[in-house]
């Protein structure tokens, strides 16, 4: 689909057009749950220099989180069609 | 140290993420968390354009709260301070067009859970200002 766009002369704007990332949406829940853990651990941790390692373990557990929720949800959504 | 009082930390941190943790000293702490949130509140408008900060209409019919209500999102995206609120107007003033679908959420939830971080930062370092505050 983005080639096609690209094909139709679709010009990326920064801040102005959306980014033609519609393909593959799913990779920017890393950034934001790494945005979220470094945000959260700045605030718990007593010493900056524990930030880095304890925000990557939370990230994992958030990630861990959503696609287990996803699952759930398929699940139960495959349930409720029978 | 002196440590200003709770409402002007509070104040301070909605003005520029973060700053009201510098405010009372944390500088470290304080220049993380708020480049991390002004860089996501960013990230959302790439992704999305910035039509995602998509502010209610004050001056339409019926109630204030009801029209606020209608774009929920705007609360989180409000909580940036004047960044988000310097988004909408631009969004708004150029008429620019908005964004669809999945990569419309994607950016609106950035924006929105940037603000959303910025009010627990908020929260957070005014806390931290009352207890300093308390013993001194």
């Amino acid at each position: 689909m983005n080639v096609a766009l690209l094909l139709l002369g679709y010009t990326y704007r920064p801040f102005i057009t959306p980014l033609p990332v519609w393909d593959w949406w799913f990779l920017l829940l890393l950034p934001l749950s790494a945005a979220v853990a470094v945000v959260y651990k700045a605030m718990k941790c007593k010493s900056m220099s524990q930030v880095p390692r304890e925000a990557g373990i939370i990230t994992v557990w958030i990630l861990l989180a959503m696609v287990g929720a996803a699952v759930i949800l398929w699940g139960f959504v495959r349930l409720m069609e029978r | 140290m002196i440590v200003p009082p709770p409402p002007i930390v509070a104040l301070v941190g909605w003005l520029l993420p973060g700053l009201g943790y510098w405010l009372i000293g944390q500088r470290q702490r304080g220049l993380i968390i708020g480049a991390t949130i002004i860089l996501l509140f960013l990230l959302g408008l790439l992704i999305g354009g910035i039509r995602v900060v998509d502010p209610p209409d004050l001056t339409g019919p019926g109630s204030l709260i009801g029209r606020i209500l209608q774009k929920p999102w705007f609360i989180g995206q409000f909580m940036t301070g004047p960044l988000g609120l310097v988004s909408a107007w631009v969004g708004v003033r150029m008429d620019l067009p908005a964004s669809t679908a999945r990569v419309w959420d994607i950016g609106t939830l950035y924006t929105a859970i940037a603000g959303m971080l910025n009010l627990l930062a908020i929260i957070d370092s005014t806390h931290r200002a009352g207890q300093a505050e308390g013993r001194s």
